[in-house]
């Protein structure tokens, strides 16, 4: 019975065990599970361990957006279970596929359901109308579901309208192997109570139980007291009937492996950008002058695990291929929300964006990337934003609100209608720091005095238009900040690219060995011989293409390195940076 | 200055660590080596408390042990709000006393099973254990009821009261003992609000909570 009862949802929890900021402890036939309600109201349930150590995570932390670790911190997104920060690598985004085991929910009758493999819908229960219920106290008991339910079957209780009477008549409605509806009747009262047993593990069980009418007030509390007095009663019987009989084995629960898809080496393939996500556009709106909001929602399933500082892929109905950052705060993973503003002199990209794409669209995107990482051990963070730049920096922004660190977002704009995502600038408090309408001399001045008084263990993220970006970085310089306290990201590389050398490449792990000419790029080379290398800007400016290099001297023509990376000569960007020396041998 | 003899992994003397701390006292410790020194049973220690027991404390002279009777002296001593120990309300004294009385029943089954399991004491540890499923019961009702009529704490008051402190520490370190509280989900949403109480301070296997939500 109990194999058979994977397929089948089964109560874990009652709605009212799920308070916000709560992380509640389940368990349904011997696997345990760590619920909680993020603030958006989704309710997660999930495999109750942690990847990293399997520490329980129903002793974490729900953050309203997050589940923290009690142990080393690992953070998980709500919705998605997707790991979104690892404390012990500050530097580093974790790979999207750090991914907790995620199990179907569904409130439904004051109750969370799921199950472990669900065949079909949660049912649908006679004569209990949502919202008129009341769901009592759930009583946990030391037997065997069936023990329970049999027990049941001769439960008696007095109906809502009579409940200090005694005697009242008992019908069983329906009987099955997990429930047992009964109607009590006494002259003109009447209730019907639907009594779940949750088969917790091979020797324990929930009753779970729910009527079909609501109470209000001091009858309320009479009902609710009647039903946890006789339930009780009726548990003390059921674990009396047992205590002389053998405890069943408690049920092992199967703890998935890794998928194949995530645990091998991905199929060589020779085509570009991928764009593996579709979502429909739904909303649009102006976000600021001359900047339109986009809220992307997934077709079906939920969209992937990102984190502050990612983007993605939009690939356009004109075939155009272009980067946005997702503004969205930790745990939103409802939709992603991306802002575009229109370049004056747009190639189609955010002319198409602006003009073309509506209401309803559906767009192909590819999934989030995160060559941007956030690191939240500093003493205090500084984001300086330029315009449009604000994007990244805004879900980083919303990050460090959520987790209380030190932190101020600086947005430089023309003026007050320029500023994006006022919902989003709000919620930020005294951290946002407008500065408006200054001359490039002005905001350098600006700059000079908020980037003064640099301590060890303080981080810096500049986002925005080239010149800003290469003003701040220079003044950060100035004022002490070291380059591995600076963190950078163009919108795109405005650099000249000379692609005349032509030079050799080495693939060490490969063990090939490829001529690149004067007008292809290493990536494209390396494209055309089989070999798959992930892009996304192909313009020196995101970073997702970075190679190592092991020997040979690059010629860098990217702006994503900065300049201590240049002179380390240990990374390459293969969409657009080549050779000075006649060979390159690269870690790939 | 109050002077606590103090036993870092003692729940009894961590009861009194989270009260001070929760009122704004200073103190300073004197730590004895309860395991595997058993300094609380020194001659030193036994004249300090004939009982050979954790913790005692010492102020202005005073000398006082049994962690239940220095709660109730220190909230009445040092709790301006008057809220911790309310010397002006029978009734909620009464409760107060009342769930005293039963987290020494929690100390005698929650506490000896965690004696038994992480510092190898000779208990009946099935009896232990089954004790203090028994009272996790009782107060997982309680606290269920408490929170159908809009009541957050052990007694009938609007704030926590000395009764939540005498209760919590064994009941938070119960694992350590094999006394899990799945069972008991009013008994960890209590938890939770304990330690979201000002001033809250932890031990070991004793983790904070993250932030409440504020209403909007």
């Amino acid at each position: 019975m109990l194999e058979e009862a994977r397929s089948r949802w089964h109560p874990i929890a009652a709605a009212h065990d799920l308070p916000f900021r709560h992380v509640f402890h389940g368990q349904l036939l011997g696997r345990e599970f760590a619920v909680w309600r993020a603030d958006d109201g989704y309710v997660n349930i999930w495999e109750n361990r942690c990847l990293h150590r399997g520490v329980r995570l129903s002793i974490g932390i729900n953050d309203g957006r997050e589940l923290k670790c009690q142990y080393h911190g690992w953070r998980y997104s709500n919705r998605t279970a997707g790991c979104t920060y690892i404390p012990a690598h500050p530097a580093d985004a974790p790979a999207r596929t750090i991914t907790n085991r995620t199990f179907p929910a569904v409130e439904r009758y004051g109750l969370v359901w799921s199950s472990e493999e669900p065949r079909g819908e949660v049912p649908e229960i006679a004569g209990l109308a949502e919202g008129k219920l009341l769901a009592l106290r759930g009583i946990a008991v030391n037997a065997p579901a069936d023990k329970v339910v049999e027990r049941l079957r001769a439960y008696r209780f007095q109906p809502n309208g009579a409940i200090d009477g005694e005697g009242a008549d008992i019908l069983v409605e329906a009987a099955q192997d997990f429930a047992v509806a009964l109607r009590s009747r006494a002259s003109s009262a009447e209730t019907q109570g639907v009594f779940f047993v949750q088969p917790v593990d091979s020797n324990r069980s929930v009753i779970r139980g729910v009527l079909d009418q609501e109470a209000e007030g001091a009858a309320r509390i009479a009902i609710l007291r009647h039903h946890n007095e006789r339930l009780s009663k009726l548990r003390d019987e059921v674990e009396r009937d047992v205590a002389n009989a053998p405890a069943p084995a408690p049920l092992e629960p199967v703890y998935e492996r890794v998928s194949a898809e995530l645990a091998e080496m991905p199929e060589v393939t020779t085509h570009g950008r991928k764009a593996a996500l579709r979502v429909s556009v739904a909303r649009k709106w102006q976000a600021a002058d001359g900047i339109a909001g986009f809220e992307l929602r997934p077709i079906k399933g939920i969209l992937p695990t990102f984190q502050p500082g990612a983007h993605i892929d939009v690939h356009m109905p004109n075939g155009e291929i272009r980067q946005y950052s997702i503004t969205n705060g930790p745990g939103e993973t409802d939709s992603f929300t991306i802002g575009v503003k229109l370049e004056r002199d747009s190639k189609g990209g955010s002319k198409c964006m602006h003009e073309t794409v509506r209401e309803g669209d559906v767009l192909a995107i590819s999934e989030p990337r995160n060559n941007f990482p956030l690191r939240r051990d500093a003493i205090k963070t500084l984001f300086v934003a330029g315009g449009i730049g604000i994007t990244p920096l805004l879900a980083m922004a919303q990050a460090l609100k959520n987790q209380e660190l030190a932190h101020e977002l600086h947005y430089f704009a023309q003026g007050e209608e320029h500023l994006a995502f006022a919902d989003r600038l709000k919620h930020l408090g005294d951290a946002l720091k407008p500065h408006l309408g200054l001359s490039p001399d002005a905001t350098g001045a600006e700059l000079r005095q908020l980037l003064a008084g640099y301590r060890n263990g303080m981080h810096l993220y500049i986002c925005g238009p080239g010149p800003m970006l290469e003003a701040a970085r220079k003044i950060a310089a100035e004022q002490g900040w070291p380059d591995s306290a600076v963190h950078f990201e163009y919108f795109k590389n405005t650099n000249k690219i000379d692609d005349s050398s032509s030079f050799e490449v080495a693939l060490a792990r490969s063990c090939v060995t490829l001529q690149v000419p004067a007008g292809k790029t290493i990536m494209q080379v390396m494209r055309e011989s089989g070999i798959d290398v992930p892009s996304s800007c192909e313009q020196g400016a995101c970073g997702t293409c970075v190679a190592t290099l092991i020997e040979g001297e690059p010629d860098h023509q990217d702006v994503y390195l900065n300049d201590a990376e240049r002179k380390a000569g240990t990374k390459i960007m293969t969409c657009v940076s080549r050779a000075k020396s006649a060979r390159l041998v690269l870690d790939i | 200055m109050i002077t606590l003899y103090d036993y870092e992994l003692s729940g009894n003397c961590y009861k009194l660590r989270l009260q001070m701390s929760f009122l704004g006292i200073d103190y300073k410790t004197v730590p004895v080596d309860f395991y595997p020194g058993r300094e609380h049973k020194s001659e030193w220690f036994l004249k300090l408390n004939p009982l050979g027991q954790l913790p005692v404390i010492e102020d202005e002279g005073l000398i006082l042990r049994d962690a239940q009777a220095i709660l109730v002296y220190l909230a009445s001593k040092y709790d301006p709000s008057g809220t911790w120990y309310p010397r002006d309300n029978p009734a909620l004294l009464g409760e107060i006393s009342q769930w005293l009385a039963f987290a020494d029943g929690i100390t005698s089954t929650a506490s000896a099973a965690r004696l038994h399991d992480a510092l190898f004491y000779d208990f009946d540890i099935d009896a232990a254990r089954a004790g203090a499923h028994r009272l996790f019961r009782i107060l997982d009702e309680h606290l269920w009821f408490g929170e159908q009529q809009g009541r957050n704490w052990i007694c009938s008051a609007s704030h926590p009261t000395i009764a939540d402190i005498a209760c919590f520490p064994y009941i938070i370190l119960s694992e350590e003992g094999g006394v899990p509280r799945q069972d008991y989900p009013a008994i960890r949403r209590w938890c939770d609000r304990v330690k979201r109480i000002k001033g809250f301070t932890v031990m070991s296997g004793v983790f904070p909570a993250g932030p409440g939500k504020i209403a909007a």
